[in-house]
């Protein structure tokens, strides 16, 4: 049953750390601590709902459960947010924040602090929020709690003289954990007789319910059948319904009061009127000042998306649209190719969400898809004095039109143990990379900040980084700005036609040994066939490398009598749906993988 | 219409077989032989075939050699009236059971054609792919057989077998061509899953080169090259027949039928066979799969492919290939002059 509990006993608080410090582990075990899910339908990891999220065992979407606890015969409600670790995903982390009041800081105690948990760290900071140091995973062998301790304090500065150490595998000071949360995390201190205002930190669409807010009431209340406005659009809403958030399935209530989270239905077509980090309001009596919402998502890193069958392109624009509505991240729009037809240009948070999305393009609705190579935005100014932004390396004028190219910059933040320094410091001059900062958080651990091209890093870095250092180092980004780079377009060749999907905008001095990869990875990735085909990389019409596919020699199978007919009709079959899944250009076929083969050169 | 029989007896198994055939069943052969005889009677029948048109018989295996011709003669008689009076009636025979009394045997009740499975002449090479006979069974069985003046005699040969050499293959097709053969099968190893060679697959050895030496060697000894595997002063009318799709009847356990649009399988256990002969799968064809089967077909023979069979795309596609050289048009027809890529034009044709 729902009861009414005075803000005094109600906390929201996040759970942030490094990815795979055991956070959505630890939201299991106080979910069950709370005794809010009965063990039949308990699960690992129960609040990572995508399959895709199961299956690779990392959290990609922030969720958010209330929870009932009792302390000392009093009842308490716990708002609880999971929010995943990765860098791509750092906006969850930020939306999350908004609408806590502190966070539990995991560190790994065999690991010790990560890039993300600095910058984790460093959003919570910005939000003025209460940080329960917390070190996990006490009962692995390596465990160094004083060790991992000292390090949060050296390189964060946060005070850890009270901290909590847990198991979130055995349960090992849970129950500790959530009595320090119920002692430090500051209770919610709205105004209850205020309109209401409360921040949207979460929307997304129920093919039952519509467009559904999940929000943060800060002052006020909501109540069903309430007229309330959202601030930004200036829009008008009854409350249909409303909800608190379960880990099993939402529980009905008529009122979200101060203080609380909840989930409100106006029963909404689209989810373009519920805008992450709105402001929703009563509608006659609204409130002066809008929550200060936050940047919404950008995306960083664009791709071209394209069915393999070209009459695809309207379901996957059905997709895309249905994809969004949960993920206010993505983005795209229309875009032809000479070689792969129409499809879309879309805008990814980094590489991990742009695999995220295929997959789930590929495999809630059946669609076979190409993308290709990812790049980052770049700004040109043109010799007529127009400024462009351009996510498609064809989409770059001729170079007697282009007056500067800007590229994207970033701060890289790399943590490394010291045994590696020297290679990473070689990777990220290859990269041209800047030194910033060299600090020795202790005898073994370093952190580097380095000042680097955005498109140096957002691709294949993060392979680079983890073979370089046999996955000891980790690396969190942030973008600092657009400046001027010496960079030109990289067209490849195929059979004499230029393909524009394939091409790349590299430094002018990379260009060559680029090309040369390039043209070389294509020659191992594209089958022989019935004719020989070329493959070069040019600048302009200046060819700097080529190789070539030899033509196929032979294929055939030895023997086929009456007997055997419909067996070679089925094998013959079989290979030609296998052949369906390369891409045809003029009479060469292309492999998908073709079109990632960027990703795979060095330099 | 043209008729094959299956022998599915074998004295011992090759390594790299896959045919429906057993080894030591020898005393259900005169029950398997009438119980044949009832299906081929039922299938004349039954199957629109209508008396003098019956061009081609081939009996296979298996080893039809290790069936006594006494046993063959019911079926001899029964077909025939069936039979047009220049039928090409061949048979499949291995060297070490093809004695001058088989071969008398079989001539006397109207064989036309000897096809032996010699593989090589290569004692070692015989030895490694499980073959019983010896090079000397295969010289004597095929002179024998051109002595009592049977008049088409072919032999197989395997190539691409680990080890193959050009010299090797060489002396094969040189041997080959002193015996009065007027057609030489030549195949290229392949390794079929459940024989004993799925186990050991490097002992096949992919040289493509070697195909295309072993074509020209022997077919600048004058022999034309009409299928990928298959090459002849004279040329097999009953293979031609299935490139050409025409229809056959499939008599025996595991033979395959087909009536212009549909396949029929006979129950290809000998056991089941023998209890049940006419209880057939059939398979039925559509429009697409016999399309997909002239091309196929058309292109690793000499037959081609008629232009007006294919769709507006694939006859574009013919086009774009004739214009490269990779086909040769002629009265309406492609044909293919590198059989040995076969497969890939039919699967760009295919597209
Ligand atoms: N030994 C041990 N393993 C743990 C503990 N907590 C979590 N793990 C394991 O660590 C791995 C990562 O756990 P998650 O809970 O998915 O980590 P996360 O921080 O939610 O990861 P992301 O959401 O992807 O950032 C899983 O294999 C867990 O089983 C712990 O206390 N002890
Ligand atoms: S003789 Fe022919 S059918 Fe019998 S096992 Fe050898 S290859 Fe197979
Ligand atoms: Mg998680």
């Amino acid at each position: 049953m729902v009861q009414a509990v005075p803000q005094s006993h109600i906390r929201n608080f996040s759970i942030i750390a490094h990815i795979d410090h055991g956070k959505s582990t630890l939201a299991d075990r106080i979910i069950q601590e709370c005794g809010a899910v009965s063990e039949r339908q308990m699960s690992a990891q129960v609040m990572d709902t995508m399959e895709i999220e199961k299956e690779r065992g990392i959290t990609i979407k922030a969720q958010s459960v209330r929870l009932d606890y009792i302390k000392n015969g009093e009842p308490y409600i716990l708002n609880l947010i999971d929010t995943p670790g990765h860098v791509d995903f750092s906006y969850e982390v930020s939306r999350s924040l908004a609408s806590s009041d502190g966070a539990l800081l995991i560190v790994d105690a065999a690991q010790g602090v990560e890039a993300q948990t600095i910058a984790n760290v460093y959003i919570a900071l910005e939000n003025d929020l209460e940080l329960l140091p917390v070190v996990n995973k006490i009962d692995l062998p390596a465990a160094d709690p004083d060790r991992v301790l000292t390090e949060v304090e050296e390189a964060i500065g946060l005070d850890c003289t009270e901290h909590n150490l847990v198991s979130a595998k055995t349960g090992k000071g849970v129950s500790e954990l959530i009595d320090a949360i119920v002692d430090r995390i500051p209770a919610p201190a709205g105004d209850e007789t205020a309109p209401t205002r409360a921040l949207i930190y979460d929307s997304w669409f129920d093919n039952y319910l519509g467009a559904l807010a999940l929000v943060r009431v800060f002052d006020g209340s909501i109540t069903r059948g309430q007229k309330v406005k959202v601030m930004g659009t200036n829009e008008e809403h009854p409350v249909l319904d409303l909800m608190y958030p379960h880990p099993i399935a939402p529980v009905k209530t008529p009122e979200i009061r101060t203080g609380e989270i909840g989930i409100v239905v106006m029963g909404l077509k689209t989810v373009d009127g519920l805008k992450v980090g709105d402001t929703v309001t009563d509608a006659r009596i609204p409130t002066a000042e809008p929550i200060p919402g936050f940047e919404p998502a950008k995306p960083f890193v664009f791709a071209g998306l394209y069915p393999i069958e070209t009459d695809k392109f309207e379901e996957l624009r059905d997709a895309l649209n249905k994809l969004r509505l949960n993920d206010s991240a993505l983005a795209f729009e229309p875009e032809s190719s000479l070689a792969l037809g129409s499809g879309f240009r879309a805008g990814f948070l980094g590489m991990l969400h742009m695999e995220v999305v295929k997959e789930r393009l590929e495999r809630e609705f059946g669609l076979d898809l190409i993308a290709t190579a990812p790049t980052v935005v770049y700004e040109v100014l043109k010799t007529d004095g127009e400024r462009i932004e351009i996510q498609n390396p064809s989409e770059l004028p001729e170079p007697q039109k282009i007056d500067t190219i800007f590229e994207p910059y970033v701060k890289a933040t790399i943590l490394t143990p010291n045994d590696y320094v020297g290679n990473l410091i070689k990777l990220l001059n290859d990269r041209r990379g800047v030194q910033v900062k060299m600090d020795y958080l202790n005898a073994n651990r370093v952190l580097l900040e380095y000042d680097i091209p955005m498109n140096e890093i957002v691709m294949d870095f993060y392979d680079k980084l983890k073979s370089t250092t046999r996955g000891y180092a980790s690396f969190d980004y942030e973008p600092t700005g657009f400046r001027p780079g010496k960079l030109v377009k990289l067209d490849i060749r195929v059979a004499g036609e230029v393909v524009d999907a394939l091409s790349i905008i590299v430094p002018e001095s990379k260009a060559r040994t680029r090309g040369l990869a390039f043209v070389q990875q294509l020659k191992e990735l594209i089958p022989r066939q019935l004719f020989e085909v070329a493959i070069q990389a040019s600048i302009g019409n200046t060819i700097i490398a080529r190789s070539n596919v030899k033509s196929m020699g032979k294929n055939v199978t030895a023997k086929c009598y009456g007997g055997d007919i419909t067996r070679k009709r089925k094998l013959l079959e079989k290979q030609k749906a296998g052949k369906k899944r390369m891409k045809s250009i003029g009479k060469v076929q292309v492999p998908q993988e073709a079109f990632m083969a960027v990703l795979k050169i060095d330099g | 219409m043209l008729v094959y029989i299956h022998i599915p007896y074998c004295d011992s198994r090759c390594h790299y077989c896959a045919f429906n055939s057993c080894v030591g069943r020898f005393d259900t052969r005169p029950q398997y032989l009438a119980v044949l005889h009832r299906q081929l009677t039922y299938d004349l029948e039954h199957t629109g075939a209508t008396l003098n048109s019956v061009e081609t018989l081939f009996i296979g295996g298996g080893t039809p050699s290790t069936v006594p011709p006494e046993l063959y003669a019911p079926i001899f008689e029964t077909l025939a009236p069936w039979l047009t009076p220049d039928a090409e009636i061949t048979v499949e025979a291995n060297p070490n059971s093809a004695t001058r009394d088989w071969l008398s045997g079989m001539q006397s009740l109207g064989v036309t054609r000897v096809s032996f499975g010699v593989q090589s002449f290569d004692a070692d090479k015989l030895r490694r792919l499980g073959r019983a006979h010896t090079p000397r069974h295969a010289i004597e069985a095929i002179e024998t057989a051109h002595d009592i003046g049977v008049e088409h005699l072919s032999l197989d040969l395997i190539y691409n077998v680990s080890g193959d050499t050009r010299e090797l293959l060489e002396r094969d097709i040189e041997q080959a061509f002193a015996l009065p053969i007027d057609h030489l099968s030549a195949y290229e190893l392949t390794i079929e899953s459940g024989t004993p060679f799925a186990a050991t697959p490097d002992i096949r050895q992919n040289d493509d080169a070697l195909a295309f030496f072993v074509a020209e060697s022997i077919t600048a000894r004058g022999f034309a090259h009409y299928e990928i595997s298959n090459f002849g002063r004279y040329q097999s009318r009953h293979n031609l027949g299935y490139w050409e799709l025409r229809p056959y009847l499939g008599i025996g356990a595991g033979a395959v039928g087909f009536d212009g649009t549909v396949r029929t399988y006979p129950p290809a256990d000998i056991d089941t066979y023998l209890t049940d002969p006419l209880r057939q799968r059939t398979e039925p064809l559509t429009p697409d799969d016999l399309r997909t089967e002239r091309i196929f077909l058309g292109l690793r023979s000499r037959i081609g492919v008629d232009a007006a069979i294919l769709t507006p795309k694939q006859k574009h596609r013919a086009v774009m290939l004739t214009e490269e050289g990779k086909l040769q048009e002629e009265k309406g027809h492609y044909f293919n002059p590198n059989f040995f890529l076969a497969d890939e034009i039919a699967l760009f044709l295919m597209g």
